[in-house]
C-alpha cells in the first residue's frame, strides 16, 4: 500500500509481476482505500486497436465523473485513427474537473500493438500532476521506461515487494486461516514458496484440512517439487469427488456462467455451488460483467490437468457441449473457440458461415480470417460460401494476399467439386474480392467488378461491397468518372451507414473529388471514410488503408504535406502484403510525390524506385504507370531548380548544424531544444541559410541542400 | 525455415501429470529443477512455449538451442 501511495508524484506506477501475485487484488484494494476516484480498464487482446483503447478509457474516465471522457469520445467518433487529439481532450476533461484521477490499465501485458503503446507513452508525457496511471501487467511493457525512469516519472511494485513476508505469511495461515503453525514452521512455507501468494493461498487451503499440518510443512519443505504443482494436486486431491469433477470441468470451460454449467456438467445446482466456492475463496472470481465466473488460471492449468488424465474423452466432450450450448444462447464467437478446441471443424465452419456477416461488419475480420485458418482445405472447399467469406476477410485485413488466393483457389475448387453447392451468393462475393483486390490485372479486375455488381441486384448483402470494389477498380482503370458515378450508388444504398464497403466507396469519392479539385467534397468524403473506419475500429486494415490514402491525396492537394504523408505512410503500412499489389505500388507513388514536394528528393527517387520494382512483377497495372512517369518528371523538375544558382556563400558551424535537422519532422522549438538554442536564434540562422541558399522555404532549403551535397549522408551531384 | 530442438530448463520438479501441457516435450527431473526438451518450429512458437511457462507459474532458468544439425 505504502508503494502505492508513494508513486503520488509518478506519472505511471507500474505494478509487473506473474500470475497469482494478487496484483489486482492489491490494487483494487488500494483504489478503495483513497478517495480519489479511478476508472478501471481491463484490456484484453481486442484491445490492440488504438481507437477501440481509447474509447475504452474514455468510457471509463466517463464512468467516473460525467463530462471528463465525453469530449474525447466525441474527438474518436470523428477524427479515426490519429487518436493523440483525443488523448489531449481527455487530459483537459480531467484537468478541468480539478481533482486527482487514477486511471488503472488492468492485464497491460495483452497490447502489444505499437500504435496502441506509442499512445500510452503519448498519455504519459502529457499528464498533469493530478492523474495518474497505474499499469497493472505479467510482463514489463515495451513503453518509453528508462525515459520516465530518468524523469522521476516511474514507480514500480514489483514480484519481490508484493511477495508475501514472515509477517503476512503468519497473517494469511494462522491469524486468518486458523492454522496452527510454529514460527519457524511459517518461515520454512515462506521461504519454499518464496512468498508467491497463490501458493500461500493454495498452502492455506491445503493445510486446513489437515491434522497435522506442522509435519506435512516439514516434509513439503524438505523436498524439491515445484510449488505450484505439489499444492494444486493435494488442494483439488483434497475436494471431494463431485466437487474437484465440477472444479476441472469448469477450468476447462475458461468463462462460464451457471446455465452454461448446469447444461455442460449435466447439474441444477451450478447457481449454489459456484456462490459456495466464490465464498469460500476457492479461486473463483465473478467477472465484470454479468453471471459470468472465472476459476483463477492457475489451479485452473492443473486443474485441467488432472482431468486430461483422469478421464481424456471429458475434455473434448466439455468443449463440444459449450459450443452447442452458446450457440442455441446467441453466443456464436464464444462457440466456435469451444468447437476449435474441441476439433470440430464442421462445426467451426458451420457457425463461420451462419455468422460471417456479423463478424464482417462489426469490425471482427481478423477473428474470422483466424478461424478459417484452422480449418483444413477439404472442409473450406465444401462450402462455398465460407471460402468466399473467408477471402473476403483476408482482403479486408490486407497483408495475407496468399491466404487470399488460396481461398479464393478454394472457392473455384467448391464451384467445380459441388457445383450442387455453390450459390450466386458465393459468386458474387468472390468476384467483388477479386475487383477490389486487383489481383490479375485492372481489366480483369473491372469485369469481376461488374459481374459482382450484375450477380449483387439479387443478394443485397453484397450490394454495397460490390458496387465499392467496382468503383475502387475503375478508378485504378483511370475512368474516373464511371468510379464517382458507381461509388455514389454505394452511399446512397439504404444499408450503406452499416457496410464496411461505404468506407471504401467514400475513399474512391474523395480520390475523384481531389482530382476534379473539389476540395470542399473531398474532404467530407475523406473524414467520412476515416471516421467509419474509425468507428468500426479497421484503421490497421486494407480497408483503413484506403481512407489513410484518400485523405493523403486530398493533403497533397492542399499543400498540407506533413499530413499528407504521415496519412499516405500509414497507408503504405497496410497495404504492405506478402505479394506485389498494386495498391502498395499506388502508394508508394503518391508517397514519393508528397516526399519530392517536401524537399527529400533522394528519398522520392528511392520510394520511386520501390513503386517501379513493384509494378515490374504486376501485369495490367491500369493508370498507375502514367502517374509514375508524372512524378517522375515532377522530382527531376525539383532536382533541377535545387541544382541552379551559382556557389553560395558557406553556410557556418552553426548554422549547418540547423541545416542538418531541417529535414526532420522537427519544429523550431524541438529544433532549438536539440541544439540548445533559443527558436529565435534557430530561426536567425535558418533566414541566413535561406539567403545563402538562394531559396524562400524549408522545403526548398532541403531540396537544395541535398542536391548540393551539404547533407550528411548524400553524394554530392553533378 | 527448419525448426530447432530446444531444451528449457525451469525451477521446481514438476509432476508427470504436468507433461500434456508440453505437447511434444520430455520431461525430465533433476535435483531441483525440470528439463524440457522438444522440437520448436519457430520463434512465435518459442514464444508461446515461454508464455506456457509463465502461465504455470515456473520460473524459467535456460532456454538453449540444440542444434542437431552436423557441422561442415
Amino acid at each position: 500500500m505504502r508503494s502505492l501511495d508513494a508513486g503520488q508524484d509518478a506519472a505511471l506506477t507500474l505494478v509487473a509481476a506473474p500470475a497469482g501475485y494478487g496484483k489486482s487484488t492489491a490494487v483494487r484494494a488500494w483504489c478503495a482505500s483513497k478517495n480519489a476516484p479511478f476508472a478501471w480498464v481491463t484490456l484484453d487482446a481486442g484491445d490492440n486497436d488504438p481507437v477501440r483503447l481509447w474509447r475504452y478509457v474514455a468510457t471509463a474516465v466517463e464512468r467516473v465523473r460525467g463530462g471528463l471522457g465525453r469530449t474525447s469520445l466525441q474527438r474518436l467518433a470523428v477524427s479515426g485513427g490519429a487518436v493523440e487529439a483525443a488523448i489531449d481532450e481527455l487530459i483537459n476533461g480531467i484537468t478541468a474537473y480539478g481533482g486527482e484521477v487514477v486511471i488503472v490499465l488492468d492485464d497491460l501485458h495483452v497490447l502489444h500493438d505499437e500504435q496502441c503503446l506509442g499512445s500510452l507513452d503519448y498519455l504519459l508525457e502529457h499528464l498533469v500532476s493530478t492523474t495518474r496511471v497505474v499499469a497493472i501487467t505479467r510482463s514489463d511493457p515495451r513503453l518509453a521506461l528508462p525515459r520516465l525512469r530518468a524523469r522521476g516519472a516511474l514507480c514500480e511494485l514489483r514480484a519481490d515487494e508484493l511477495a508475501f513476508t514472515t509477517g503476512e505469511a503468519n497473517e494469511l495461515l494462522v491469524a486468518r486461516g486458523g492454522i496452527s503453525l510454529e514460527q519457524p514452521e511459517i518461515d520454512a512455507l515462506r521461504r519454499r514458496t518464496e512468498g508467491w501468494p497463490a501458493a500461500l493461498y493454495l498452502a492455506l487451503l491445503w493445510l486446513r484440512n489437515l491434522d497435522d499440518p506442522s509435519s506435512a510443512v516439514r516434509e513439503f519443505g524438505a523436498r524439491h517439487r515445484f510449488v505450484a504443482d505439489f499444492l494444486a494436486d493435494e488442494v483439488l486431491g483434497a475436494l471431494e469427488a463431485d466437487l474437484r469433477g465440477f472444479v476441472s470441468r469448469a477450468s476447462v470451460l475458461g468463462r462460464f456462467t451457471p446455465p452454461l454449467c448446469d447444461a455442460v456438467l449435466e447439474r441444477v445446482d451450478s447457481t449454489a455451488v459456484l456462490a459456495e466456492l466464490e465464498r469460500s475463496n476457492l479461486f473463483v472470481r465473478r467477472l465484470e460483467r454479468g453471471h459470468w465466473y472465472t476459476i483463477h488460471s492457475l489451479l485452473a492449468e492443473y486443474a485441467t490437468l488432472q482431468l486430461a488424465s483422469e478421464d481424456p474423452d471429458a475434455i473434448r466432450n466439455i468443449h463440444q457441449r459449450a459450443a452447442t450450448w452458446l450457440r442455441d444462447h446467441g453466443m456464436p464467437v464464444e462457440a466456435v473457440g469451444h468447437a476449435a478446441a474441441a476439433g470440430d471443424h464442421a462445426v467451426v465452419a458451420e457457425l463461420l458461415v451462419e455468422h460471417h456477416l456479423t463478424l464482417l461488419r462489426s469490425g471482427n475480420a481478423a477473428t474470422l480470417l483466424k478461424w478459417v485458418r484452422t480449418l483444413p482445405d477439404d472442409c473450406v472447399a465444401e462450402r462455398p460460401e465460407l471460402a468466399a467469406a473467408g477471402a473476403t476477410a483476408a482482403a479486408t485485413v490486407g497483408q495475407h494476399g496468399l491466404e487470399r488466393r488460396r481461398l479464393l483457389h478454394l472457392a473455384d475448387r467448391a464451384r467445380t467439386e459441388h457445383p450442387e453447392r455453390w450459390t450466386p451468393y458465393a459468386e458474387a462475393v468472390a468476384a467483388m474480392v477479386r475487383a477490389s483486390m486487383v489481383d490479375g490485372g485492372v481489366e480483369s479486375a473491372v469485369s469481376a467488378g461488374r459481374r459482382a455488381v450484375a450477380l449483387s441486384a439479387s443478394e443485397d448483402d453484397v450490394a454495397v461491397a460490390a458496387l465499392a470494389g467496382y468503383a475502387g477498380a475503375l478508378y485504378l482503370a483511370g475512368a474516373i468518372d464511371e468510379a464517382w458515378a458507381v461509388a455514389s450508388l454505394a452511399v446512397e444504398h439504404p444499408d450503406a451507414e452499416r457496410r464496411p464497403g461505404t468506407a471504401l466507396a467514400r475513399s474512391t469519392l474523395a480520390l475523384v473529388a481531389t482530382e476534379r479539385e473539389w476540395l470542399e467534397a473531398a474532404r467530407g468524403h475523406a473524414e467520412s471514410a476515416k471516421s467509419m473506419v474509425g468507428r468500426i475500429g479497421i484503421n490497421r486494415t486494407w480497408l483503413g488503408a484506403n481512407a489513410a490514402a484518400a485523405l493523403g491525396v486530398l493533403f497533397t492537394a492542399e499543400g498540407q504535406h506533413g499530413e499528407a504523408e504521415r496519412e499516405l505512410a500509414g497507408a503504405e503500412h497496410f497495404f504492405r502484403d506478402e505479394i506485389a499489389s498494386l495498391h502498395h505500388a499506388w502508394v508508394l507513388v503518391l508517397l514519393a510525390r508528397v516526399r519530392s514536394r517536401r524537399g527529400r528528393l533522394e528519398e522520392a527517387q528511392a520510394t520511386l524506385r520501390a513503386a517501379i520494382d513493384e509494378l515490374a512483377q504486376l501485369g495490367d497495372c491500369g493508370r498507375v504507370p502514367s502517374l509514375i512517369a508524372e512524378v517522375e518528371r515532377e522530382v527531376g523538375a525539383a532536382r533541377a531548380r535545387a541544382l541552379e544558382g551559382a556557389a553560395l556563400e558557406a553556410p557556418t558551424g552553426a548554422e549547418l548544424a540547423v541545416l542538418q535537422l531541417l529535414p526532420s519532422e522537427l519544429t523550431t522549438r524541438q529544433i532549438g531544444s536539440a541544439l540548445f538554442l533559443s527558436p529565435n536564434t534557430v530561426r536567425s540562422h535558418a533566414r541566413v541559410l535561406y539567403r545563402k541558399l538562394g531559396v524562400n522555404s524549408r522545403s526548398e532549403a532541403v531540396a537544395r541542400a541535398e542536391a548540393l551535397g551539404l547533407l550528411d549522408g548524400t553524394q554530392s551531384s553533378g | 525455415m527448419p525448426g530447432r530442438i530446444y531444451r528449457l530448463v525451469v525451477e521446481g520438479e514438476l509432476s508427470d501429470r504436468v507433461g500434456p501441457a508440453f505437447e511434444g516435450f520430455s520431461l525430465v527431473r533433476e535435483d531441483g529443477s525440470t528439463v524440457l526438451v522438444g522440437p520448436v518450429r519457430d520463434q512465435a512458437e518459442l514464444q508461446g512455449l515461454l508464455n506456457r511457462i509463465s502461465d504455470f507459474g515456473l520460473t524459467l532458468l535456460s532456454a538453449t538451442a540444440i542444434d542437431n544439425r552436423s557441422p561442415g
